[in-house]
């Protein structure tokens, strides 16, 4: 087994990461959970045009369209050392976790749950290199593996159960452990 | 697997194909599989090359399909995926000659689905047949016929799961027998409309998302049946560990019901709402684990060396590892260290490029919470799939049990 990195370990590695969040997300600097939950619900309530959401390859604030045609609401949004990770809950029950470098550009994003979120508004520009990637010959419907220069999608389940992540091989933070993209 | 390879893999089926009755679609592209033990409740099942000639553990049975009433508008489709991973009768709409009835959505216009898989969708109308596999029969059932030519405009939040499966190469079948321990796929979809399942279509170009009554939705074909409908075993031979050009095994309906379905000794592992349940690997305990007949091989997350190439996602040791898996059930049942072994997926892909069984395939898993065993744990062994809420002689369903 790998044995995954803990956040603690990520953190010894790059030190204190000098986390500085894009203006637009200020209201999300907060190193309070709950707080910046607080503020993720606030910002949906007002419709806010700073909510701070996005799509893979995107600034953090470039897509607040995500949200409202997904119809979802921010479960979560937490600061960590290197990264920051938007939890949004759908209303099927699946969870889609966005993550975001210091630079404000998200790098990641997951799903796990019982139905397959919309990847095309995850995804954004890379969804198309996603659908046309070639596929190994020997691949049933329960596994999909792509790995393009630019471009990683990893996902396994079954129906009522879904997970996967894709992410930019090139934008992944440095410290970021792989094994916390879930 | 490499293009070379894949060159001679497709070349050896075609040749294989050229050899017996014919080729091609509308289900007469192989002879019927060698009739096993005979009864009203059995069917025989093969993993073989499968429509797409480049399968491997893929479980393949025929069934029969019948405009709903009649008994001459039939027609029998070979090389249906048998998956205990999914729930209902599913078609591709290429190798389907008859020309079935719409099932209809509330509104009064026909119902369409959208079939979400991992790495794709299925999209097509739902319709209704009288469905007979052996004995069996489930009348004026709601099935999917997949890639329907009148239904080619997918809606966008549809199409934005992934890669259309709409054709027997992509789907690698001619359809899908979903016999899990489940009575649909949806539930939730009966209650709410879900993004990217259901859709009312007024045209087939205008449609809108639709709850959908669970007695519209394509069902597990088991619990239509009039008796054995309580769930499925699944009977296979062993494997040799290096692999087999084919294996053909026995689907026997109904859990003790009949003289040739008793439960016997079997240890009972009763699974959750997902149909998963806890395995425990290396130490780790993985709560999203799942047995299921519809994925080609065994994925778990593991330092075991991945393959190069085109076969990334599956294990290639330096040499075939033996390891142990424990299962437990939610009902607190347990087996501890089943045996199973990973061999090095190139290797055996290119010794036997025919070859379409093979029991030491392994592969990544990206939810480090699950542990898939596919259709390699079910060589060599008799498994039971009892239905929610169905009662056998040893449990109540969801189980599996072996």
């Amino acid at each position: 087994m790998m044995s995954p990195m803990t956040d603690m370990e990520s953190l010894n590695q790059t030190g204190q990461y000098p986390y500085k969040p894009s203006e637009e997300c200020q209201m999300l600097q907060s190193k309070h959970l709950s707080m910046a939950a607080l503020c993720a619900v606030a910002f949906i309530a007002a419709l806010s045009p700073r909510l701070c959401h996005a799509t893979l390859g995107e600034p953090e604030v470039s897509v607040q369209a995500d949200v409202s045609q997904l119809r979802a609401s921010i479960k979560s949004s937490e600061d960590r050392t290197v990264y920051r990770v938007h939890e949004i809950q759908l209303p099927s029950g699946t969870v889609l976790r966005e993550f975001v470098a210091a630079n404000g550009n998200v790098f990641a994003v997951a799903w796990s749950g019982p139905f397959m979120p919309n990847l095309r508004q995850a995804m954004g520009k890379y969804f198309d290199s996603y659908v046309a990637a070639p596929r190994t010959g020997i691949s049933d419907r329960k596994h999909v593996q792509v790995a393009l220069p630019d471009l990683v999608v990893q996902a396994s389940g079954h129906t009522r159960s879904f997970a996967g992540r894709a992410y930019l091989p090139s934008a992944i933070p440095a410290g970021f452990n792989l094994g916390d993209l879930h | 697997m490499p293009a070379n390879l894949r060159v001679i893999r497709t070349a050896l089926g075609v040749a294989l194909c050229l050899g017996v009755i014919s080729c091609g679609g509308g289900g007469s592209y192989s002879p019927a599989p060698p009739a096993p033990p005979t009864g009203g409740n059995t069917v025989a099942v093969i993993v073989d090359e499968g429509p797409s000639n480049n399968s491997v553990n893929t479980l393949f049975t025929s069934v029969t399909v019948c405009v709903p009433g009649s008994t001459t508008s039939c027609q029998t489709i070979d090389h249906i995926q048998v998956d205990t991973g999914s729930y209902g009768l599913r078609v591709l709409s290429t190798v389907l000659s008859l020309t079935l009835p719409k099932q209809m959505a509330a509104s009064g216009s026909p119902l369409v689905e959208c079939t979400q898989f991992v790495d794709g969708y299925a999209w097509g109308p739902v319709e209704l047949t009288d469905m007979t596999i052996s004995g069996e029969s489930a009348k004026s059932m709601p099935i999917q016929v997949i890639g329907d030519p009148n239904y080619t405009t997918v809606p966008s939040d549809c199409s934005s799961t992934g890669s259309a499966e709409d054709t027997v190469t992509t789907f690698g079948a001619n359809g899908i027998l979903g016999i899990g321990p489940f009575a649909l796929n949806c539930p939730l979809c009966a209650m709410q409309v879900v993004p990217a399942t259901y859709y009312s279509c007024a045209t087939p170009s205008t449609c809108v998302g639709t709850v959908a009554a669970e007695d519209i939705q394509e069902p597990n074909p088991v619990t239509l049946f009039a008796t054995d409908n309580n769930g499925v075993i699944l009977d296979m031979p062993a494997v040799t560990s290096t692999g087999q050009l084919n294996v053909t095994g026995t689907l026997i309906f109904g859990i003790d019901t009949q003289s040739n379905n008793a439960s016997g000794t079997q240890t009972v592992f009763n699974v959750n709402g997902n149909a998963e349940m806890t395995m425990t690997f290396d130490g780790q305990m993985l709560n999203q684990s799942f047995i299921d007949s519809g994925s080609n091989g065994i994925f778990f997350t593991s330092n075991i060396s991945p393959c190069a190439g085109s076969l990334t996602s599956f294990y290639c040791p330096g040499s075939t590892l033996s390891l142990t898996v424990s299962l437990q059930g939610t009902n607190g049942t347990m087996i501890n260290n089943v045996p199973f072994m990973i061999g090095n997926a190139q290797t055996m892909l290119t010794n036997n490029p025919t070859f379409n069984a093979f029991p030491t395939l392994g592969g990544t898993n990206p939810n480090a919470q699950s542990f898939d065993y596919g259709l390699p744990f079910f060589y060599g062994k008799r498994v039971a799939v009892a239905v929610e809420n169905f009662k056998t002689t040893v449990g109540t369903g969801p189980y599996i049990a072996y």
